[in-house]
C-alpha cells in the first residue's frame, strides 16, 4: 500500500515537471518567434527601401550600371530566401553590396547634395543598426532555448516532445563582428 | 533580457502596493500627531498630565488618512505621464528639426535591442545634459534627454544613454520612480505655494498665522516623510540599468564616457524639483550623500557615486581610468548632419542648352534662364540636351528639377529686407527660415535656444571679430536705443506687423529684430553667428573687465 501511494506520489511529481518544463520551452519558443518576426520587420523594410534609393540615384549613375544591378540582385535573393541560414547569407552579401553602392554615391558630387539620397542614406543606416540589435535580441533568445535543449534534466523533455536546436543568425563578415558604430 | 514580462507585472503591482500603504502610513501618522498636538495643547482643560488620544479617535485618524491617500493617489496618477514631463518642461521631437530625426532613430534602434517595446522620444529643451524615463500605467514609456547632451555627445554615447534608460523601462522599476516621483511631487508644489501665502499674508491677524504655520508645519513633516519615499528607490536601480544597458548596447565604454562627461561639466537640474531627481540618469542637483557609501546613504539617496558606476562600466570593458581620460581627451564628436557638399565645378559648368517636346515637336534651343520664365511646361514632358540624342523626362534632369520644385514650395513669406520668398533651411539642424540674397534668418522664438546649444558651425575670423566689436560697443548701443526705440522690418510670418529692433538679451548683446506679435527673430547675415559665438564664449568676451 505504501510503495503503490510512494509511486504515485512520484508519477504525479514526474508528469508535474514534465509539464511545466514543456511549458517553459513553449515560452522560449515562442519568444524566439517575436525576436524572428523583429528582425524580419526591419529586414522588409530594407527591402522596401533599396527600390527608391535605385531610383533616386539611377538617373546620375550611368557607368555604374554593374553595381546596381548587383544590388537588386541580392535584394530580390533575400526576398526569396526561406530558411534562416540562408536568409543570413542573403542578407550579408546585400549589406556589401549596399556599402559598395554607397561607396560609389561618394564620387559622384551632385549625388551627395542631393536631399532624397541623403534621407534614404540615412534610413537605410539607421535600418541596418535596427537590424543589427533585432539579430541580437534574436541571438540571444536561440542560445536560451538550445542552452534549454541540451542540458540535463530538460533534455529528456526535449527529446520526448521533440524540441529541436535553433539556428542562429550569424554574420560571416569579420569586420561586422564589432559593436553597431554606423554613424549617421 | 533578464526579466520576462510576467516578472514585471508583478513586480510593478508589488510596488504600486507599497506604495499606497506607504503613502497610507505618512497620513495616519500625520493625523495621530495633530491629533496629539491638538489634545495636549489647544483643548487642554486639566494640569501637566500628557494626553494620548483614544482609540476611537485613532481609528477615525486612520479612516481620514485612508480617504485623503485615495485622494492624493487619484490626483497624482491621473494622467501621469502628462504631469510629469510638464513638471520638468519635457516637449515633443519637432519632424523637422534633423537632431531629433537622429535622435528619434537612435531610441527607435534601442527599442528593438530590448525586444520591441514602443517608447516614445522626448526633449527638454535646456542646456545642461541629462536624461530621464517615464513609464505609466498602461504601458506608455518615454525617454527623454536634454538638447545640451544631443549637442554635446557623440553617436554611441547618446545610444549607451538611450540604453540605460530603455533597461529602467524593460526592468520595471522606472515605473516604481515614476510613481513614487508623482506622489510626492505635489507636496513640493504645495509647500512652495504656502511659503507664498504666508509671506503675503503676514499682516493678518495673529490667529490666523498660528494657523497657516501649524499647516506649513505638517507640511514640511509629511514633506520630510515623502523625502523616505526614496527608501524604495533604491541605489541598486541605476547600477543594474547600467548593466543592463551594456548588454543591450555591448558598449562599457561609451556608458562610462557619458556618465563622465554629464558628471563633469553640465550637472544643471534643468528645471527639476527635489522630487523629480530619480527619473534621471545622474541626480540634477548635485547632492553630497550620492558621492557617500554608507548606510544612511543608501537608504537616502537615489543614486550610487559617479565614481563607483564608471568604475564598474570600466572593469567590464578591462579598462582603468587612465584610458577613460586618454579616450575622452582624444574625443572628437562627429555632427550627425550630413551637409550637403557642393563641388565648384559643378556651379562653373559651361550651360546647357535644353530642347523641349510640345505638339510633337521640338522647340528650342533655350538656356536655363529661359526656361524658367515660360509658363506651362510640366514635370512629365521630354527634354533632350542641344547635341546629343539622349531624351529624358523633365525630371530625369537633376538641373531642371529645380525649374519645378520653386512652384510646388509654399509660400512662407517675404525677406523683409529684399521682399522674396524666403526658403526653408537648416540651420545646426533646425528648420528656419533662409533669405538666399541677403542672408538672413528668420527663427521661431522657441528655436533659438536649440541653435545655441548645437555647435557644428566654426565661427570665421569674420565673426569672431564682429563679436568683439559687439561685446565693446554694447552700452553705447543700449543707450541710443533706450533713447529711440526702431521700428523698421516688418515680421515675415505676422505680415503687418513691425519688429523692433533690440538685443536679444542683455547678456548676449546682439541687435536682432524681434517681432512684437510673434516673438519670432530676424537675423540679419552674421548676427545669428555672432550671437553663437558670443553664447559659447561669454566669459570670455563680455566678464573681461569684471574679473579684476
Amino acid at each position: 500500500m505504501v510503495f503503490i501511494l510512494v509511486l504515485l506520489f512520484i508519477v504525479i511529481a514526474a508528469a508535474i515537471w514534465f509539464f511545466a518544463t514543456y511549458n517553459s520551452f513553449i515560452g522560449l519558443k515562442l519568444r524566439v518567434e517575436n525576436a524572428w518576426s523583429q528582425i524580419d520587420v526591419q529586414l522588409k523594410r530594407r527591402h522596401d527601401l533599396i527600390p527608391n534609393l535605385v531610383e533616386t540615384v539611377k538617373g546620375y549613375m550611368s557607368y555604374e550600371k554593374d553595381t546596381l544591378e548587383r544590388v537588386i540582385k541580392a535584394r530580390s535573393q533575400a526576398i526569396d530566401a526561406s530558411n534562416i541560414k540562408d536568409k543570413a547569407q542573403a542578407e550579408n552579401f546585400l549589406t556589401q553590396t549596399l556599402r559598395s553602392l554607397f561607396s560609389v554615391v561618394e564620387k559622384y558630387p551632385d549625388l551627395k547634395a542631393n536631399q532624397n539620397v541623403l534621407q534614404l542614406q540615412g534610413e537605410l543606416t539607421s535600418t541596418e543598426n535596427k537590424i543589427s540589435f533585432a539579430r541580437q535580441y534574436f541571438n540571444d533568445e536561440v542560445q536560451n532555448y538550445n542552452t534549454m535543449i541540451q542540458t540535463v534534466p530538460s533534455i529528456f523533455v526535449a527529446g520526448i516532445a521533440n524540441f529541436q536546436k535553433k539556428d542562429f543568425f550569424e554574420i560571416e563578415d569579420a569586420s561586422q563582428k564589432e559593436p553597431p558604430q554606423v554613424k549617421l | 533580457m533578464p526579466f520576462t514580462f510576467v516578472e514585471i507585472e508583478k513586480r510593478k503591482s508589488r510596488a504600486i502596493l507599497f506604495a499606497f500603504f506607504f503613502l497610507i502610513l505618512i497620513y495616519f501618522l500625520t493625523a495621530y500627531l495633530l491629533l496629539f498636538a491638538v489634545e495636549n495643547w489647544f483643548l487642554r482643560k486639566e494640569a501637566v498630565k500628557v494626553l494620548i488620544p483614544s482609540l476611537e479617535h485613532a481609528l477615525y485618524a486612520l479612516t481620514g488618512a485612508v480617504v485623503v491617500a485615495i485622494v492624493h493617489w487619484l490626483n497624482s496618477t491621473d494622467n501621469l505621464i502628462l504631469k510629469m514631463t510638464g513638471a520638468i518642461n519635457a516637449v515633443s521631437l519637432d519632424p523637422w528639426d534633423l537632431y531629433h530625426q537622429y535622435f528619434q532613430n537612435i531610441v527607435d534602434e534601442v527599442a528593438i535591442a530590448t525586444g520591441g517595446k514602443k517608447i516614445k522620444p522626448m526633449v527638454i529643451p535646456s542646456s545642461g545634459m541629462n536624461a530621464f524615463a517615464l513609464d505609466d500605467f498602461e504601458g506608455h514609456s518615454i525617454i527623454g534627454v536634454t538638447e545640451g547632451l544631443l549637442a554635446r555627445l557623440n553617436r554611441s554615447q547618446i545610444e549607451a544613454v538611450v540604453a540605460h534608460e530603455a533597461a529602467h523601462i524593460a526592468s520595471g522599476d522606472c515605473f516604481t520612480t515614476t510613481v513614487l516621483s508623482s506622489l510626492s511631487e505635489i507636496y513640493g508644489v504645495s509647500i512652495e505655494k504656502l511659503k507664498e501665502a504666508l509671506i503675503r499674508g503676514n499682516r493678518g491677524s495673529n490667529r490666523g498665522i498660528g494657523l497657516a504655520v501649524l499647516i506649513y508645519m505638517i507640511l514640511v513633516f509629511t514633506n520630510f516623510l515623502s523625502k523616505m519615499m526614496r527608501f524604495f528607490i533604491s541605489r541598486e536601480f541605476e547600477t543594474r540599468a547600467d548593466a543592463i544597458a551594456v548588454k543591450l548596447v555591448r558598449n562599457p565604454l561609451s556608458l562610462a564616457e557619458a556618465l563622465k562627461l554629464i558628471s563633469r561639466k553640465w550637472h544643471s537640474q534643468s528645471g527639476a524639483s527635489d522630487s523629480l531627481q530619480s527619473i534621471f540618469i545622474i541626480n540634477p542637483q548635485p547632492n553630497q550623500l550620492d558621492e557617500k557609501e554608507s548606510l544612511l546613504a543608501d537608504l537616502f539617496s537615489t543614486h550610487p557615486p559617479i565614481k563607483k558606476r564608471v568604475g564598474m562600466l570600466l572593469a567590464l570593458a578591462h579598462l582603468d581610468e587612465k584610458s577613460l581620460e586618454e579616450s575622452l581627451k582624444n574625443f572628437i564628436r562627429v555632427s550627425p548632419i550630413a551637409k550637403p557638399v557642393f563641388s565648384m565645378e559643378d556651379s562653373f559648368r559651361p550651360e546647357n542648352r535644353w530642347l523641349f517636346m510640345q505638339d510633337g515637336v521640338w522647340k528650342g534651343p533655350f538656356s536655363f534662364d529661359e526656361l524658367v520664365k515660360m509658363n506651362g511646361l510640366i514635370p512629365t514632358q521630354w527634354f533632350k540636351i542641344e547635341g546629343k540624342e539622349e531624351v529624358g523626362m523633365a525630371y530625369d534632369y537633376p538641373q531642371l528639377k529645380e525649374l519645378f520644385e520653386k512652384d510646388q514650395q509654399d509660400f512662407k513669406g517675404n525677406c523683409p529686407n529684399c521682399k522674396v520668398g524666403l526658403d526653408e533651411f537648416n540651420y545646426e539642424g533646425v528648420p528656419v527660415l533662409n533669405c538666399s540674397y541677403c542672408g538672413g534668418y528668420f527663427v521661431d522664438h522657441y528655436k533659438i535656444n536649440r541653435i545655441l546649444v548645437r555647435q557644428d558651425n566654426e565661427p570665421s575670423e569674420e565673426i569672431k571679430h564682429l563679436a568683439k566689436i559687439v561685446a565693446d560697443e554694447k552700452d553705447k548701443i543700449m543707450r541710443r536705443n533706450y533713447k529711440n526705440p526702431q521700428f523698421i522690418l516688418y515680421c515675415p510670418v505676422c505680415k503687418k506687423c513691425k519688429m523692433s529692433r533690440q538685443f536679444f538679451v542683455y547678456s548676449y548683446p546682439v541687435e536682432i529684430d524681434r517681432c512684437t506679435a510673434c516673438s519670432g527673430v530676424w537675423f540679419d547675415k552674421t548676427e545669428l553667428e555672432v550671437l553663437q559665438y558670443i553664447h559659447d564664449n561669454k566669459e570670455t568676451l563680455l566678464y573681461r573687465d569684471s574679473a579684476f
